[in-house]
């Protein structure tokens, strides 16, 4: 090995051991073995625990990325629906009611919609049908209102209606609100079924506490004998939790994360058809998952980490008191 | 430094296997506890060593009564106190050097501080060569020699020793008491349980005699 090459791999073992714990570097020489404490099948149990909240959580995070983004749409717009009447020229009205409408302040755009644009809004109940043009069909002015001076809506609403009989001014509040109850339930839905994945998490810790504590009950009678206090033998349990949490942890949010990584895809692919797709991007929106939902995963797996950790330490805490 | 007063111990609802034991050891005492198979020597060892809680009575180490402690105070207790088991109680997992060193790790301290004290020590009891052994391919010997060197690493004020000499020729057991001398006379009080009369006879200490639960002073 060069001089270089020997230099480059101390740098590298000093940064390693900078960065890992010294407890868990030492690993080879662990009072409490490795394995008598971690199976396969409990990394697995936990990978996929963590993989179930990751889901959750980006899920939740998905849906109320959209719901915001629908709010915010929402809560730029309002729409006047001009209702159709006899032996009223329904055109000049749009025209004046748009007139009026672009008169007041805080109103930034006013685009009525044309007689097909508001026939293709009722597509989806009535199919494509060319004598939907041919109905009384109420008519629609769509108008963008400015955020940083937000207009008088109720005194628009009494102007516009006392001005136009058949105009209505909807200012979106009930759906913003219907949208709100939505991505709450949902919200704590994913609460609920966290809370469930952390219980159930925290149940597999303690019975796996239990049972690396009945294998490795002569250690422990021997480390008490030669003055170890409960700290030092729990530290010496909760370490390879630890280690075991981590390592399902990114197990669980690896697969979470590819899962997200390739739902567009999955979209995409889906999207080609399908009423079923189209209702899921419109609840997932593109269902890309940003930087922040990223950072929701990893805070799962520190979450879990900590979780396997803290059970550990107190599972050994209480059964050590029975020994005593 | 140790004692007891009308100590009794009974396992479970059983009848008593310790009765009425007093005795008191004082800093820097050796004394050799002796008395036939089943006397109770090795559950007098383990009240010593706060394994086992007396029934009745009341026990003193180092003027400190142990049920009134906690487990942290405990623990503070045995770190004074070196004990070599009869089976010697060795983690199959870890070196021998790393088992004689057990009693340094668990307080906390730095390996590098203890590194070459526990070296010296296995070199000193015939270890030298085995230092990095696993103990199932140590003879019975060498793993009480590992036994003896985890108890005392630690300087001890207290060394209890059950049978430490069972499993090592007549050289080594001279050796190893040689090694318990040098440690009292550098302040341990020691307890050697053993049935060796030779033994006691060469070294000539007193001893605390138990016989069907009861225990008699000697010499």
């Amino acid at each position: 090995m060069s001089v270089i090459e020997t230099v480059r791999a101390s740098w590298v073992m000093g940064a390693l051991r900078s960065v890992t714990p010294r407890s868990l570097v030492r690993a080879h020489n662990a009072i409490v073995p490795h394995d008598s404490v971690s199976g396969r099948s409990l990394t697995v149990v936990i990978a996929i625990m963590c993989f179930l909240a990751c889901l959750t959580a980006g899920a939740v995070h998905l849906v109320s990325q959209s719901a915001n983004a629908w709010t915010q749409d929402l809560a730029s717009e309002i729409t006047v629906q001009i209702n159709p009447a006899r032996d009223v020229d329904m055109e000049k009205q749009v025209t004046l009611i748009a007139l009026f409408l672009a008169k007041q302040p805080g109103v930034t755009r006013v685009s009525p919609l044309s007689v097909d644009q508001s026939a293709r809004l009722l597509e989806p109940w009535l199919g494509q049908n060319s004598e939907i043009a041919s109905l009384p069909v109420p008519r629609l002015i769509a108008i963008e209102i400015d955020r940083a001076a937000l207009p008088d809506l109720e005194g628009l609403r009494v102007a516009l209606e006392e001005t136009f009989s058949m105009a209505k001014l909807d200012d979106h509040r009930r759906w913003q609100a219907e949208i709100r109850t939505v991505t709450r339930s949902l919200a704590l839905g994913g609460i609920t079924v966290l809370v469930l994945v952390a219980a159930a998490t925290i149940a597999t810790i303690i019975s796996a506490t239990r049972s690396a504590m009945a294998s490795n009950r002569e250690i422990i009678e021997v480390l008490h004998l030669v003055g170890a206090k409960d700290q030092f033998i729990a530290s010496e349990f909760e370490r390879h939790f630890l280690v075991v949490g981590i390592r399902a942890g990114l197990m669980g949010a690896g697969a979470a994360a590819l899962v997200f990584t390739l739902l567009p895809l999955v979209l995409h692919l889906l999207g080609q058809g399908g009423l079923a797709a189209a209702e899921f991007k419109r609840l997932l929106g593109d269902a890309i998952l940003d930087p922040l939902g990223y950072f929701v995963l990893f805070l799962v797996v520190v979450v879990v980490a900590a979780l396997s950790m803290l059970t550990s330490r107190y599972g050994v805490y209480a059964i050590l008191k029975t020994y005593s | 430094m140790i004692r007891f007063e009308n100590v009794g111990l009974r396992y479970g609802m059983g009848p008593e296997v310790l009765r009425d034991i007093n005795f008191h050891l004082l800093p820097g005492s050796f004394h050799f506890l002796t008395g036939p198979s089943g006397a109770g020597k090795t559950t007098l060892l383990r009240l010593l060593f706060m394994a086992l809680r007396p029934s009745r009575g009341l026990t003193y180490l180092f003027g400190q009564n142990p049920t009134d402690q906690t487990t942290g105070e405990r623990a503070e207790l045995r770190r004074r106190i070196g004990v070599v088991f009869q089976d010697f109680r060795l983690l199959d997992h870890l070196t021998t050097w790393q088992n004689v060193a057990l009693p340094l790790r668990v307080t906390g301290r730095d390996e590098a501080d203890y590194k070459d004290d526990v070296t010296e020590l296995l070199k000193w009891v015939g270890l030298g060569d085995r230092m990095h052994a696993f103990p199932a391919i140590l003879s019975g010997g060498e793993k009480q020699r590992a036994a003896i060197a985890r108890a005392v690493i630690g300087k001890p004020e207290l060394l209890l020793a059950d049978e430490p000499t069972g499993n090592v020729d007549p050289q080594m057991a001279n050796r190893l008491l040689r090694l318990f001398v040098e440690l009292n006379k550098l302040g341990t009080s020691i307890v050697i349980a053993t049935h060796d009369q030779l033994l006691m006879e060469q070294f000539k200490k007193p001893q605390l005699v138990l016989h069907d639960g009861h225990l008699t002073i000697r010499g």
